[in-house]
């Protein structure tokens, strides 16, 4: 897994590319959880475009992520969602809680 | 009763590096049937969730052993058994509940929900002490045009 940030405009946009499963996630959940605290209003967006693979524990990436965000009053956003795990996302209900937008980060700001 | 056409078995060591191993082998193996992209992807899904409660609830803090098997059976069923030799599920029900877990923040609690979603059928085993057998079966519909097996 690869997961890097990138300020723009007004926001924060993270990549997180190749494969995420639980051997991965510890990794992605500590960057995010430094993300909230380096960028405390800015807006923050999960580019997941460049993904190959993930499984529950992504979904435990998104919701720590969508829990620290709403401590500060903010929602999380997720771009370019794969379609194998957009079926993780939505069989678990996830779509009710946050917002899926398709397309790459780089054309929404 | 259906007939085995071909089977396969890995046994690996609890470490989570080892998950995606698991996935890609069991998927590569699967392929035999010719699935499509969404069933193969559902075949790695199911088996990253069955390794990983074997690594993070059948072992804990200790390291063990993981068996994966794998039966293609007649009419395209995929059928993979996944067994550890951990602690066991005191209370499988409760286990199968979705957000239930007794994992830490690496964890969504809903493996189990994401396993029943992406198979036809799952059965678990289990027994205090003496570890967890997951069974999961799958049908391969596929794009198939022509028997190769």
């Amino acid at each position: 897994m690869q997961i890097t940030h990138e300020r723009i405009g007004e926001g924060i946009i993270v990549h997180i590319r190749d494969e995420l499963g639980h051997h991965e996630a510890r990794k992605a959940i500590d960057y995010l959880e430094n993300i909230v605290i380096l960028y405390p209003v800015e807006s923050v967006m999960l580019d997941l475009s460049g993904l190959t693979f993930m499984d529950s524990s992504g979904l435990a990436v998104a919701m720590n992520l969508h829990r620290a965000l709403l401590r500060t009053g903010r929602k999380l956003v997720i771009i370019g969602t794969p379609p194998q795990a957009m079926r993780v996302f939505s069989a678990a209900g996830l779509p009710r809680l946050m917002t899926f937008i398709d397309g790459k980060g780089d054309k929404l700001c | 009763m259906l007939n085995v056409i071909n089977k396969m078995s890995i046994k690996l060591e609890s470490r989570s590096i080892n998950e995606g191993f698991a996935r890609q082998t069991v998927a590569a193996f699967v392929a035999q049937l010719d699935p499509t992209v969404e069933e193969l992807n559902d075949i790695k899904t199911i088996v990253s969730e069955a390794v990983t409660n074997a690594i993070v609830h059948g072992y804990r803090d200790r390291l063990g052993y993981i068996t994966v098997a794998v039966r293609l059976l007649e009419n395209r069923v995929a059928e993979i058994k996944v067994k550890d030799s951990g602690c066991g599920i005191p209370d499988i029900a409760q286990a199968r509940q979705p957000l239930f877990t007794t994992g830490d923040e690496e964890r969504s609690g809903m493996g189990f929900t994401i396993m029943e979603s992406f198979t036809d059928r799952i059965h678990v085993r289990s027994a205090v002490g003496k570890g967890t057998l997951v069974t999961l079966v799958k049908a391969i519909h596929g794009k198939r045009t022509e028997d190769k097996l």
